[in-house]
């Protein structure tokens, strides 16, 4: 078992103490894992095809609970909170989907509002914020097309653009490069690290090595369900 | 953006994506309750029509011989011994010859030649307005024609049973219509709106992860009960006073009809009808997302 902890001078957004989860009837998709992510940090999880990279994030945005263990996101404990208080912290956390949930039939503007509109933002800012974000990712001409009628890799970054729009505290990516090219890629890296700079924690789940090849971030490699290594980064 | 705005919002696109479904739904609601207020109104009139009647209600002892004084005592006492009544008058052979007279009119002369005392004389008792059941009026008539001196009771009864019988028919009628909108209005609600959270469970799903509230997924299908309520009952109690003026138009002023003052419910009256639709849709409605919104 690998612990880590963030610098002192940062609070920690994500705190994972020993936890792992299991599938019935035998199948453990994550074992003993501890590890804590600081406020404002981008935070790389990597592995093979299940090593428990997404079950770590489903766990995390709650869609899972953990069969042993301690999860707290903002310093609650999410697998005790329900309700509304549970709907606030989905709030401040944004998460892009390995396989995006878009709605197909909404067109890709109604898609990225969704986010805004369940915290009660206004229409004007919320069509301020998403013409930027399609402009932040050459989507611009998309804005009104139905999001089932658009290519995996705009689907991908539309997906992305929802996850930030409502400014997260917390934003979970699930592979966000999968279907991108190179030039996507460094886009929606781009607006990631505009997001890590404003101050949003952001945990990137990936198996695309060109992404955290040179990164100065933290990376943690897994391996069936367990840490089986973790950089400790250049800015810690 | 505030909550009731963002609601408000989701439930015209929730209107917009189903509408075919919710029309039928809002369709059967204003059959339901306009095939229910049917029945209710027609058995409120004949309820009216059944006080009328009851004004004009009096048993008709006949008499073998006219009573004297001493004697119109003693049944006046033994009638009040069943029951306390409004009025108990006597009738002489004289006072019968001369109703009779007055009844004929014009045609009175063909009682030219008949003695004056042809007719028998009688006893008329007119109960009190509480003393209506067709049971307790039989009652009474079999106890008057145990009355030393009868002859026999009179009460116009085939017509007042069929009556009776019309209103009770009519009762179990406005009951079942009832039980038919309780069932369309809850059951069809329920069932539409789960078909709609069927139909949009992807999204439901994608609105709870990212930080919809209960009340923010929840409101706009209570909104879509309450509003199927409203509208189903509305249209479906302007059809019935639709029919209802075209009715008093055609047939107000002919015949028996004539006798009855037909009226349309009163303001309270539709305002429970509405309220009560109102009500039925919104708990099919909330029933219908507690069993498979899982929120």
């Amino acid at each position: 078992m690998t612990t880590t902890r963030p610098a002192p001078s940062r609070t920690a957004m994500i705190e994972i103490i020993k936890v792992s989860k299991e599938y019935p009837p035998h199948m453990t998709a994550l074992s003993d894992i501890s590890v804590s992510v600081a406020s404002g940090e981008m935070f790389f999880v990597i592995g093979k095809s299940g090593a428990g990279k997404t079950t770590l994030l489903k766990l995390l945005c709650n869609m899972e609970r953990p069969s042993n263990g301690l999860i707290e996101v903002a310093g609650m404990n999410i697998n005790q909170i329900t309700g509304n208080k549970l709907a606030k912290l989905r709030q401040r956390v944004g998460m892009a989907y390995q396989d995006f949930r878009l709605l197909a039939d909404r067109t890709v503007a109604e898609n990225i509002a969704i986010s805004m509109e369940v915290s009660y933002k206004k229409p004007q800012i919320i069509s301020e914020r998403v013409k930027s974000l399609l402009a932040q990712l050459q989507l611009e001409d998309k804005h009104d097309d139905l999001t089932g009628n658009l290519s995996r890799g705009e689907q991908q970054r539309v997906a992305l653009a929802r996850a930030v729009a409502n400014s997260p505290t917390l934003i979970l990516v699930d592979e966000p490069t999968g279907n991108l090219d190179a030039i996507s890629t460094a886009q929606v890296m781009d607006l990631l690290s505009k997001c890590t700079l404003s101050g949003a924690t952001v945990v990137i789940v990936t198996h695309d090595d060109a992404i955290y090849r040179h990164t100065h971030h933290r990376v943690m490699k897994l391996d069936q369900g367990r840490i089986a290594a973790l950089s400790q980064g250049n800015h810690i | 953006m505030n909550f009731w705005f963002s609601v408000l919002r989701q439930t015209g696109r929730n209107l917009r994506q189903t509408w075919p479904t919710q029309f039928m739904t809002c369709l059967t609601v204003s059959l339901s309750v306009l095939i229910f207020s049917f029945f209710y109104l027609v058995y409120l009139n004949m309820l009216t029509a059944g006080d009328k009647v009851s004004d004009d209600l009096r048993l008709v002892v006949f008499l073998e011989d006219e009573p004297g004084p001493e004697m119109q005592e003693q049944l006046r006492n033994k009638i009040t011994q069943f029951d306390p009544v409004q009025e108990i008058k006597f009738i002489s052979k004289k006072e019968a010859y001369d109703r009779f007279a007055e009844q004929l009119g014009d045609n009175r002369e063909v009682l030219t030649d008949m003695p004056t005392d042809f007719l028998p004389p009688s006893i008329e008792v007119i109960p009190f307005k509480n003393f209506r059941s067709l049971k307790q009026i039989k009652l009474f008539a079999d106890y008057l024609a145990t009355i030393p001196g009868s002859q026999k009771v009179q009460y116009g009864q085939k017509w007042v049973e069929r009556f009776y019988s019309f209103t009770q028919l009519l009762s179990i009628i406005v009951l079942l219509s009832g039980l038919l909108l309780f069932l369309t209005a809850s059951f069809m609600v329920a069932s539409t709106i789960r078909l709609t959270i069927f139909g949009r469970q992807e999204e439901l799903e994608l609105l709870k992860l990212v930080g919809a509230t209960n009340n923010y997924i929840r409101t706009p299908f209570l909104l879509e009960g309450l509003m199927q309520g409203f509208l189903g009952s509305f249209l479906g109690l302007t059809a019935l006073y639709t029919l209802f003026q075209w009715f008093i138009r055609h047939f107000s002023g002919a015949g028996f009809l004539d006798i009855i003052p037909f009226s349309f419910f009163s303001p309270g009256i539709i305002a429970t009808i509405l309220l009560a639709s109102i009500a039925l849709c919104t708990i099919g409605s909330y029933t219908s997302m507690q069993k498979f919104l899982r929120v």
